[in-house]
């Protein structure tokens, strides 16, 4: 007999199968050879293949298989995600040389939300207001909250005139609410297409940032427009503010001149509140001292004594600058903050402001941070300041 | 001899032949049907990506069965900012705001950056040279308004119905979109 055209295994029935040696004549011989070593005892020659035993080896096989696949599928899976030969890598550029920070944390707490938190401020020596959702949240400085206000609408900017009442910036108008979130007033939309993004309030003034036009309102008590601030004019000299994402910020300094954040330009612009622009500073790049990415700074406040300090998205900073530009200390660098992306609410939406920071100066020195992807409030203080001298 | 049995009791070589033949005739015709009714199910859906679920791991450029992956780089114009300073097409620390290939970050230079007005800029994505990396999608995504996002275009692909990169995608960004509305759809 054989072995090659005759065999114990569905290959080799194939194979003899394939020969073309399997003929009537000799398929008698080989079934009587067979029958004869069956009956002598010796299995493994014999010729056929059992319904039973081809069955067999074929679920042997497709579990083989499948035990291979699965593996395959485990390895891939495990791949490290360091592997990534084309890794964005901003790790270097993360860190912050300890020594350039002139604060330290000091306090601070997760603000509780369903909503996206977007904006921060004092409301009182030891109060803050949260915009979070549809919703003011007031919390004191130890993280208790103290009051939760519904709102119609999502607020994008909160601030508190001084008699305690709310004036809240919706996407496209600004409403007055009492202190109890009672609404008092509902000012008209504006035109174009308005996303307001900030506020600022003099006596009888209130200065709206509508990104979504690209310029400051002056506004009267009663809502009407009374001038634009920060539009393109070349003969006053005045650049345009160029806003990539939604982020336009004022603040009202104690000179009586704006501070309007230009995240497209990388700068700072001052105002007055009739529309010169008296002076801008601020460079981009990466360094401590520059605004990063595209679009930074997105968010401005004023200590007490003038000095600036700004917020930057992309890579979470807070830093603070003299009156000319010039940069003095960090308040915090990105390790203080969750990383950019860790919070997917809202995102692959327009509303791309789920990122980023938000800073606001109590009267004593203290600068507050709501980190936007971390819903989280940061109190920060002067090094080696006192609490009544922040 | 009487134990021993007939020929009629063992299957022959030919029997077994034939009933290999029967079996695999209809087992391949049951995959046919299979097939055939997967395909017709299959047709109403394609493979896409969710950006709010890309990680940008960069396995779209490695994992697809094709040469060059089919998935592409899109820019998103609605929300892009046409910065000067696109994150997405500058390297994080250019040393100047041009197309010097060493300020690009895109490793095959796939990434248009045309002037429309002072200071805007238009970036558009050559998709014959795009390689599905995510580099640019990551840079956008850091600063800007994530605009770059990677999805699965469809004239290169080949709608596999175990899609390599969906097995291999850590974020599970992958999932089947309607063919009607066959792109992700952003809200707005």
């Amino acid at each position: 007999m054989n072995p090659k055209t005759v065999g114990t295994t569905t290959e080799n029935a194939e194979h003899t199968e394939g020969r073309g040696v399997v003929g009537e004549g000799r398929r008698s011989r080989v079934g009587a050879l067979a029958r004869a070593r069956a009956a002598s005892g010796s299995p493994s020659s014999n010729p056929t293949v059992t319904r039973r035993r081809f069955l067999g080896g074929t679920a042997v096989a497709a579990v083989g298989v499948a035990a291979l696949g699965g593996s395959a599928a485990r390895g891939r899976a495990a791949v490290p995600a360091d592997e990534n030969p084309w890794r964005y890598d901003l790790d270097r550029l993360r860190q912050v040389d300890p020594s350039a920070i002139g604060y330290e944390r000091v306090g601070g707490f997760r603000v509780e939300t369903r909503g996206v938190v977007r904006r921060l401020g004092w409301s009182g020596p030891r109060e803050l207001v949260v915009a979070a959702g549809k919703s003011l949240l007031l919390y004191d400085t130890d993280g208790s909250k103290t009051a939760e206000l519904p709102m119609d609408d999502v607020v994008r900017s909160v601030a508190v005139t001084s008699d305690g009442r709310w004036v809240v910036g919706m996407r496209d108008h600004v409403e007055i609410h009492n202190r109890r979130g009672e609404r008092i007033a509902r000012w008209p939309a504006f035109t174009g297409r308005p996303f307001v993004t900030g506020l600022a309030l003099a006596n009888d003034r209130v200065f709206v940032a509508d990104s979504g036009n690209r310029v400051v309102y002056r506004c009267d008590e009663s809502g009407k427009v009374q001038l634009r601030i920060g539009e393109k004019h070349a003969e006053r000299r005045i650049p345009g503010l160029v806003l990539p994402s939604p982020f336009l910020d004022v603040e009202l300094g104690g000179d009586g001149l704006l501070r309007v954040t230009n995240p497209g330009r990388h700068r700072i612009e001052v105002y007055t509140q009739d529309g010169d622009l008296e002076q801008s500073w601020g460079r981009a790049g990466v360094a401590l001292d520059a605004f990063c990415g595209c679009c930074n700074p997105v968010a401005v406040s004023l200590l007490p004594d003038g000095r600036v300090v700004t917020a930057e998205k992309g890579l979470p900073r807070v830093k603070v600058y003299d009156a000319s530009g010039r940069m003095e200390t960090a308040v915090a660098g990105p390790d203080s903050f969750a990383p950019v992306g860790s919070d997917e609410r809202g995102r692959g939406t327009p509303d791309s402001a789920v990122d980023g920071l938000d800073v606001a100066v109590a009267p004593d020195g203290r600068v507050a941070v709501l980190d936007l992807p971390g819903a989280a409030v940061h109190l920060f203080r002067r090094k080696g300041a006192t609490p009544a001298s922040a | 001899m009487s134990s021993e049995p007939s020929n009629d009791d063992r299957t022959t070589r030919r029997q077994f032949v034939r009933n290999g033949l029967r079996v695999a005739g209809l087992t391949g015709a049951g995959v046919m049907v299979g097939a055939l009714g997967h395909r017709g199910a299959a047709s109403d859906t394609v493979w896409q990506i969710d950006p709010r679920k890309c990680l940008s791991c960069s396995r779209c450029a490695t994992e697809c069965v094709l040469e060059q992956s089919a998935v592409k780089c899109v820019n998103w114009f609605p929300i892009c900012g046409y910065c000067d300073l696109c994150t997405g097409y500058f390297e994080p620390q250019p040393i100047g705001l041009d197309t010097g290939a060493e300020n690009q970050l895109c490793p095959t230079s796939a990434i248009l950056r045309k002037f429309i007005e002072d200071p805007y800029f238009e970036y558009k994505i050559d998709e014959d040279l795009c390689i599905g990396c995510a580099k640019c999608v990551e840079g956008c995504r850091l600063f800007g308004n994530a605009s770059f996002h990677l999805q699965v275009r469809h004239d290169r692909c080949l709608n596999c119905n175990e899609c390599a990169i969906a097995r291999s995608c850590p974020g599970d960004a992958f999932y089947r979109a309607p063919v009607a509305n066959p792109y992700y759809q952003f809200t707005t």
